[in-house]
């Protein structure tokens, strides 16, 4: 209501680019959350550069086993006496790629099956609903071990066994999203304007669904990348020596009493990637969200 | 010259299937409107009013029945081919606050249809076009860049009535747009809604619970009670001489804001309205009417002309 | 204290203090209602009109809202003085509220016979059993069968669930009831039938009732005196006849004339020009001078006070324009 009083002068009107990004600026947690993941996809795009893989990161020293956290080793060695600093840093590459990609694909794949879903109702909607209770029903990780045994161990086929598991909550959240919106008086609106249904879907339905989508990518992303790991664990994610977070996590394991930092590293790593996710996505949820501007 | 009719619709049905039965939710409603005049349909809430102005702009399919819209029977167009009329028919909205896209500034949401229907190409065209339909429905420029939540209902509703606008349609149906409004601004948008009226040569369907309302606005009057027409006349007539019961009672019902003096004593009406599932074949009114008689509940009285334009649906007059 | 009032409020200032704004809602409103008298309050959204309604009961949301200062007398009581268990006994028992939305008022799971029933074994101390009988006959008192006690709500259309919430608003005979727009969410003719069932109650049972409503034929239909509000300030009040038929402020006058007459068609309507003022930021002086087609310099320099209309006992009126003796509105002047 205060429109009258703080209304702008300037007439041009705003991209919501712009505008989002207006706002997305003055939400400090945000900001933070956005400088960690430049910095770790810098880390991440640069590491071949910075490290040399085979010496580096796989080549082993036994003379520096296990040696806790000091000033030539910032985060101490494993028990071949590798560098975990070297390995955590190359290790966010493995990690962001099957982190971000599963969650991606699986974002595209629910988001059409849940949109479907959700706008036809009925027939399609018992249909695909059904299947994806199936999915649901048998645990994640038998999934993506049948998926990935049947395409072979790889990078791509692990993150395309884990797109399965983020495919179904994304196209549960999504459709049950639509089904509210579908109802809403500009919904139909839009009809009456004359806009075909494809174009109501994405540019009036969607983007009202967006804030429980980004809360959920970025939960999902968190968990698909330990689920990767517990596939690392099993010997069907990415092959052993490649330092993927999930890998190193586990490695850790067998000395959690007496080097408990290797498990601690690799934890910190995969926590505080949540957590700027998290900060990054609730202040994009904000910064996208009309409703919230100040 | 003799006006010419835009719209016209014949035995309009709409069935809805229900757990409980067939709702007759449109039962039989036929009407037809000339160009540059306001048809009102009345009712109350459950009568069919609004899945009336829906199926007529095709948003709800009818189940049977004929639509002639600008002499072309629209019935059975697809949702495709509807497209291109919809530039000719348009629809304003009761509710301000949910017929439009929260996440839209005031911008994309008016030129929203222009570009749909590409009646402009450059944006330097479409912003221009924006900015003068904002002015028509007066908006001032300022809110431009303004979501729809920091507006209050009457600017909210300008906006439903500049999108209405912006492709210059022949027909509007009008969906109680005022009934959500405080009274002062009820004032401004009928007076709006009006004035571009004349200024456009616009025809409107207006649907409304309150009479009072479309006495001021309408030539022609309809009466619907559980998917039918009761009544249905010419403004001045139906006020002076209201035929059937429900209609009587209707405006009787009206609280008037007069105190002392002439106030006309109210009749009230007994009971509730039913819903339109599984009706028996006797006149829908009959069990709250107070002069049913038997010839009421032998089979449901249709429309018919009792004087010039005025049609009545009542066994007893 | 005047021994007739049931209710008495002074100089209520009621503000919301959100960390963006200072939202002044209600500032300064004076009612009193006598034993068995109605009293309408009128006004659009926003004007205050619940959070008064709300601080009679102590109500108010708080944080934010804030009573900042006035009295409310009930009975010879000071309601914003009395301590937590005394305000619950209050409530239901002396006064009683009605909403506007009968859909939400009631417990989807209860039946309405035990919804009834346990405002009754709260307020009156009778047993589950006895309270159940009686919730029947209140049933019955609004026009209900009384079989229909071991129905749930969803069973019930919007004009009865309104009668039930009205059945459990009389079950402990309150001396006042605030009806905040009884009616708003109803069929023209079931609101009718609901109005004057309202009417015959109040009757019957002596209570005093405060109603809020935008709809000036309602308070016609119901109210014995109206105050009208706007932005947080009662404008005008008096008894019906006074407000109704010798209106004195411009405001009043704008609501009548947005009306759609019945009587006349085709007439442009005159719309009260712009907008309600933004309540964390209001106008100096009178907060309707920006929109009041008379204001003149003097209405922004001072908030008027309500002022006796011609020595009147029971119309007042708070505008600036009155200074001048021989001000009168445009309905005042010709004819009346």
């Amino acid at each position: 209501m205060a429109t009258e009083t703080k209304a702008t002068t300037k007439v041009k009107s705003r991209t919501l680019f712009q505008e989002t990004w207006r706002r997305l600026i003055k939400n400090r947690g945000a900001i933070v959350g956005m400088v960690f993941l430049i910095l770790l996809i810098a880390v991440a795009v640069l590491s071949p550069v910075l490290f040399d893989y085979e010496t580096d990161i796989i080549g082993q020293n036994m003379a520096e086993a296990l040696q806790p956290p000091n000033a030539a080793h910032w985060f101490g060695t494993d028990e071949y006496g590798r560098d975990l600093f070297a390995r955590v840093l190359y290790g966010a590459r493995y990690s962001l790629i099957i982190g971000v990609g599963a969650v991606m694909l699986g974002l595209i794949v629910g988001t059409i099956l849940g949109s479907a879903a959700g706008f036809k109702g009925g027939i399609t909607d018992s249909i695909i609903m059904r299947g994806i209770d199936i999915f649901y029903s048998i645990p994640n990780i038998m999934t993506a071990v049948v998926i990935v045994s049947l395409l072979g161990t790889s990078t791509v086929n692990l993150m395309i066994a884990l797109a399965f598991s983020c495919a179904s909550s994304f196209a549960r959240i999504v459709r049950a999203s639509v089904m509210t919106i579908r109802d809403q008086e500009y919904v139909e609106s839009s009809y009456a304007m004359g806009l075909p249904t494809w174009k109501i879907i994405v540019k009036h339905i969607l983007p009202n669904c967006l804030s429980p989508i980004i809360v959920q990518i970025t939960l999902l992303i968190g968990t698909t990348i330990i689920s990767a790991s517990s596939l690392s664990f099993l010997g069907i994610g990415v092959p052993a020596p490649a330092p993927e977070w999930g890998a190193l996590l586990s490695a850790g394991r067998g000395h959690i009493r007496d080097a408990s930092y290797m498990c601690v590293i690799p934890g910190l790593a995969i926590m505080f990637t949540v957590l700027a996710l998290n900060l990054l996505g609730d202040g994009l949820r904000d910064a996208l969200d009309p409703k919230l501007k100040k | 010259m003799a006006s010419k009719t835009i719209l016209e619709v014949q035995n309009l049905t709409k069935y809805f299937t229900t757990p409980a039965g067939q709702l007759h939710a449109v039962d039989g409603v036929s009407f037809s409107i000339e160009e540059g005049k306001t048809l009102g349909i009345v009712g109350e809430s459950g009568c069919g009013k609004s899945t009336t102005g829906r199926t007529i702009l095709k948003l709800i399919e009818p189940t049977s029945g004929k639509i002639i819209f600008d002499g072309k029977d629209i019935t059975k167009y697809s949702r495709k081919q509807m497209r291109p009329l919809r530039q000719e028919m348009q629809m304003v909205f009761q509710d301000p606050f949910s017929s439009l896209d929260p996440r839209q500034t005031v911008m994309q949401l008016i030129s929203e249809p222009i570009i749909e229907h590409k009646l402009l190409k450059s944006k330097a065209d479409i912003e221009k076009r924006t900015l003068e339909l904002m002015e028509t429905v007066g908006l001032a420029e300022r809110y431009i860049n303004v979501y729809p939540h920091e507006l209050d209902g009457g600017r909210r509703q300008r906006i439903g009535i500049a999108r209405a606008l912006a492709v210059n349609p022949k027909l509007i149906v009008c969906d109680e747009p005022v009934s959500a409004l405080d009274v002062s601004i009820q004032a401004q948008i009928l007076n709006l809604l009006r004035k571009l009226q004349k200024d456009f040569g616009l025809t409107y369907i207006f649907i409304t619970h309150d009479l009072s309302v479309v006495k001021y606005f309408s030539d022609d009057i309809a009466v619907m009670y559980l998917g039918q027409m009761v009544e249905k006349a010419p403004s001045d007539l139906l006020f002076e001489k209201p035929t059937h019961p429900y209609t009587k009672a209707l405006l009787s019902a009206i609280p008037l804001p007069i105190v002392g003096k002439e106030k006309p004593q109210r009749q009230l009406i007994k009971g509730e309205i039913t819903s339109p599932v599984n009706l028996p074949d006797e006149c829908r009114f009959c069990k709250r009417c107070d002069v049913a008689a038997d010839i009421c509940k032998q089979g449901n009285p249709q429309l018919r002309e009792i004087a010039p334009n005025h049609f009545v649906a009542c066994s007893r007059v | 204290m005047n021994e007739d009032l049931v209710l008495q409020i002074k100089d209520l200032v009621v503000h919301y203090e959100t960390e963006d704004a200072d939202v002044h809602a209600v500032n300064g409103i004076d009612i009193e209602i006598a034993k068995k008298r109605t009293l309408g309050l009128v006004g659009e959204t926003g004007a205050g009109k619940t959070t008064t309604a709300l601080s009679i009961l102590n109500l108010v949301p708080n944080p934010p809202g804030v009573i900042k200062q006035g009295e409310i007398w009930l009975d010879g009581e000071n309601v914003l003085e009395m301590k937590p268990h005394e305000l619950e006994h209050m409530r239901g028992n002396d006064v009683a509220m009605i909403f506007q939305d009968p859909m939400t008022a009631l417990n989807p799971v209860m039946t309405v016979g035990d919804q009834i029933g346990e405002s009754i074994m709260l307020h009156q101390g009778l047993d589950k059993k006895a309270a159940f009988e009686k919730a029947k006959e209140m049933l019955k008192m609004v026009g209900i069968a009384e079989s229909r006690a071991y129905d749930y709500p969803h069973q019930f259309s919007g004009g009865m669930k309104q009668r039930v919430v009205i059945a459990i608003a009389l079950a402990c005979n309150p001396k006042l009831l605030i009806a905040d727009e009884p009616t708003t969410a109803l069929d023209v003719t079931i609101q009718a039938q609901v109005l004057e069932l309202m009417k015959q109650l109040i009757r019957e049972k002596e209570m005093s009732m405060l109603l809020i409503t935008h709809d000036l034929g309602v308070v016609a239909e119901v109210c014995e005196d109206v105050a009208v509000v706007y932005a947080g300030r009662i404008v005008e009040k008096g008894t019906a006849d006074d407000v109704f038929n010798h209106m004195r402020h411009p405001y009043t006058e704008g609501l009548f004339d947005s009306l759609p007459n019945l009587k006349q068609r085709g007439e442009e309507l005159v719309p009260i020009q712009g907008l309600m003022p933004d309540p964390s930021d209001l106008p100096p002086g009178c907060a309707f001078a920006p929109r009041c087609p008379y204001a003149t310099e003097a209405c922004t320099k001072a908030v008027p006070a309500l002022q006796s209309v011609e020595g009147s006992a029971t119309h007042f009126v708070a505008c600036t324009a009155y200074a001048d003796p021989d001000f009168k509105l445009r309905r005042n002047r010709d004819g009346k």
